[in-house]
């Protein structure tokens, strides 16, 4: 599914991504794991394209092709869905609207039709029901006024409803009360099947209790430094990374 | 004595030959009048960048004088706003063909302010004299025509009154120097919409001076429409007084000419009076537009409200300037003011004038201004959800615009100005 070789990346003059290697196959979860500073969030946002995070040498591959040259909502409509760590707040735009704009944004992009806004409602009401979210949130504009916990749990919303081939989850957990980080796992974990694949990134491993990963790595300094099973994050937990780093 | 600018001293010089067959000349008054007004111009000429109120908004390019250009003339377009009351003015002249009065409420009139001045009636221009705004005191002299609408206490119509005034050419006289008068009785409510046209490519100045008075209780719904061509000038002051009990609701769209001012006064005189002033300015390229509002406060207990937002993209620039003024014993009043500016070009501009002159203290205000660039986090997070670039630009630009558009009242006229202004956005 996902490829990553030899990636560097710049933010700015400062090289952030240092040499990736990372290989993702279809129906595998993998985690990220690293101390604050190690590049997680810069490895999500390569992969989803944002401007602003250069690629500076190194190649990948998304479903066999150069995910690099694709835009994000490129990128989005074939697939890849990076729920955010600071969902953005965007006022005067319904999340109701955007919600179905980006939902038959994607559709087109497969060929399929669109859908009318009562359809959609009725789809996007089950989604809700599912992930317990208050459906009045639809009316509100996008992540405005919400909680932390809330703007998680929307991002898992976004995600259960576009259903996407590769989850990006930038520290979904952080902020989210064990309710919350529960429902959000629950709706992860309602996406995984052989055909899909995930690429958690999280600083503890709390979440990893709920979204069991098939691997684990370690990200210090732009680099992958260790990599694998899910014992290994327990392991993480228990010595912390400066004796990782150390060793 | 200093020189004139070339354009005032080409209206100094055809003063002479023009009044002998602008409206209302075989009237004493009316000639009084625009003699008055000549004086006053001619004393004042157009405001240099030195006049505190113009220090944003540069002249020269009108007033160096306008070149005639080589466009073709173009025919009257369909006015795109549907109501059963027209009334048409093409090239500064009210044209009865295109006009459509007959359906009018009884208690409501509507006529032409050249008939009104042929017929010798200038006690519509009283407070006249003593105008010393150069734009005005030109109108004053060369004012050739407007509409006179008046409704008597109590007469109400529900649908609006489209007013166009459309320019066809850009050649001969090119300017456009309309005088309207809007009178309404107690308790009368009136919605009205002015549309400003000219095809691009044709120069002209179109100088509209709006005398309104509003007795206790009325209600004006009051919308303008400026989409003059883009090498026009337009430079439009209105006027309102609004007394115990009425309300002003003025928006201004405003996508047209080349350079454009609306400066808008309001005297509030009673309790309970309310001025809401709002509008849109959207441009591009090498446009230039001033939005200056003037609300005075002279009397305790009433309320202002204004909500000024503007879409620059190019090299446009915008302007907004303004001011409340609270006199000494108007207390428990409430003045708001918000003015806000997207640039979606480095290049573009916006300056900002908000003033408050209170001399009252029991009283509520506030006023706000921003400028700034689409916001880039919010960019990349709708495109991350599988929207394109330019589908999610125009979400954003909606989302900003959307609730300057809800000040509007009257719903034929704001999905009238949402869909304007969804075109306009087509070609961001």
């Amino acid at each position: 599914m996902l490829e990553i070789k030899d990636l560097h990346a710049t933010v700015g003059d400062k090289e952030i991504l240092k040499g990736i290697n990372l290989t993702i196959k279809a129906g595998e979860i993998h985690a990220v794991m690293g101390p604050n500073g190690a590049g997680k969030s810069t490895l999500s946002y390569v992969l989803a394209g944002r401007e602003g995070y250069e690629v500076t040498s190194g190649d990948v591959l998304y479903k066999g092709e150069n995910l690099l040259d694709l835009s994000p909502d490129e990128r989005a409509c074939r697939g890849i869905f990076l729920a955010f760590q600071y969902p953005v707040e965007i006022p005067g735009v319904a999340s109701a609207t955007f919600l179905k704009t980006a939902y038959n944004a994607q559709r087109k992009f497969r060929g399929e039709s669109e859908v009318d806004a009562m359809e959609f409602l009725k789809l996007v009401r089950e989604k809700t029901k599912e992930l317990d979210i208050k459906d009045d949130m639809l009316k509100r504009a996008v992540n405005v006024g919400f909680s932390g916990g809330e703007k998680k749990r929307n991002e898992v919303l976004q995600m259960s409803l576009l259903e996407p081939d590769l989850m990006l989850l930038d520290e979904t957990d952080s902020g989210l009360d064990i309710d919350a980080l529960k429902i959000a796992a629950d709706g992860v974990n309602r996406l995984r099947s052989p055909e899909r694949a995930g690429l958690i990134i999280t600083h503890y491993q709390r979440l990893l209790d709920y979204i069991v990963p098939d691997f684990v790595h370690v990200l210090a300094d732009g680099k992958i430094v260790k990599s694998g099973d899910k014992s290994l994050a327990l392991e993480l937990e228990e010595k912390g990374y400066a004796a990782l780093s150390a060793a | 004595m200093k020189n004139l600018t070339p354009l005032a001293q080409t209206y100094l010089d055809r003063f002479d030959a023009a009044r002998r067959s602008l409206p209302g000349h075989a009237s004493p008054a009316v000639t009084a009048l625009r003699e008055s007004g000549l004086a006053r111009f001619k004393a004042l000429d157009f405001p240099g960048r030195k006049v505190e109120e113009w220090r944003f908004t540069n002249l020269s390019p009108l007033t160096k004088g306008i070149e005639a250009m080589e466009a073709p003339a173009t025919s009257l377009p369909v006015a795109e706003f549907k109501t059963p009351h027209v009334m048409t003015f093409i090239n500064g002249r009210f044209s009865h063909a295109n006009s459509a009065l007959g359906e009018l409420p009884k208690g409501l009139t509507l006529t032409s302010f050249a008939s009104e001045l042929d017929a010798g009636n200038s006690t519509l221009l009283e407070s006249d004299a003593e105008d010393s705004r150069a734009v005005v005191a030109l109108n004053t002299a060369f004012m050739e025509d407007g509409f006179v609408l008046t409704a008597a206490e109590n007469t109400t119509l529900d649908t609006s009154i489209l007013i166009r005034f459309v320019s066809l050419d850009g050649t001969a006289d090119n300017a456009r120097h309309m005088r309207n008068i809007i009178r309404l009785g107690k308790n009368a409510t009136v919605t009205l919409l002015e549309e400003h046209a000219g095809a691009d490519g044709h120069a002209y100045f179109a100088n509209p001076v709006t005398d309104i008075a509003l007795e206790e209780g009325a209600r004006l719904n009051h919308y303008k429409f400026q989409a003059e061509s883009n090498t026009a000038f337009h430079l439009a002051t209105t006027d309102c007084e609004v007394p115990a009990g009425a309300h002003y609701e003025n928006f201004s769209l405003s996508t047209g000419a080349r350079l454009s001012r609306n400066e808008i006064t309001t005297r509030i005189t009673g309790d309970k009076a309310l001025s809401s002033l709002n509008g849109a300015y959207l441009i591009r390229g090498h446009q230039h537009c001033d939005t200056t509002t003037i609300t005075r406060h002279l009397v305790p207990e009433n309320e202002s409200k204004q909500v000024y937002k503007g879409i620059l993209d190019d090299d446009a620039q915008g302007v907004f300037q303004g001011k409340i003024q609270i006199v000494p014993d108007a207390q428990k009043v409430s003045g708001d003011q918000l003015s806000r500016a997207l640039l979606l070009s480095d290049r573009a501009s916006v300056a900002v004038k908000p003033e408050l002159e209170i001399h009252a203290d029991d009283v509520k205000c506030s006023h706000g201004a921003s400028s700034g660039e689409l916001d880039e986090d919010a960019l990349f997070y709708l495109q991350s959800r599988g929207i394109d670039g330019k589908t999610a630009r125009k979400m954003l630009i909606d989302a900003f615009l959307a609730d300057v558009l809800d000040e509007i009242t009257d719903e034929a006229v704001r999905s009238f100005f949402a869909a304007i202004t969804a075109r306009w956005m087509e070609e961001v």
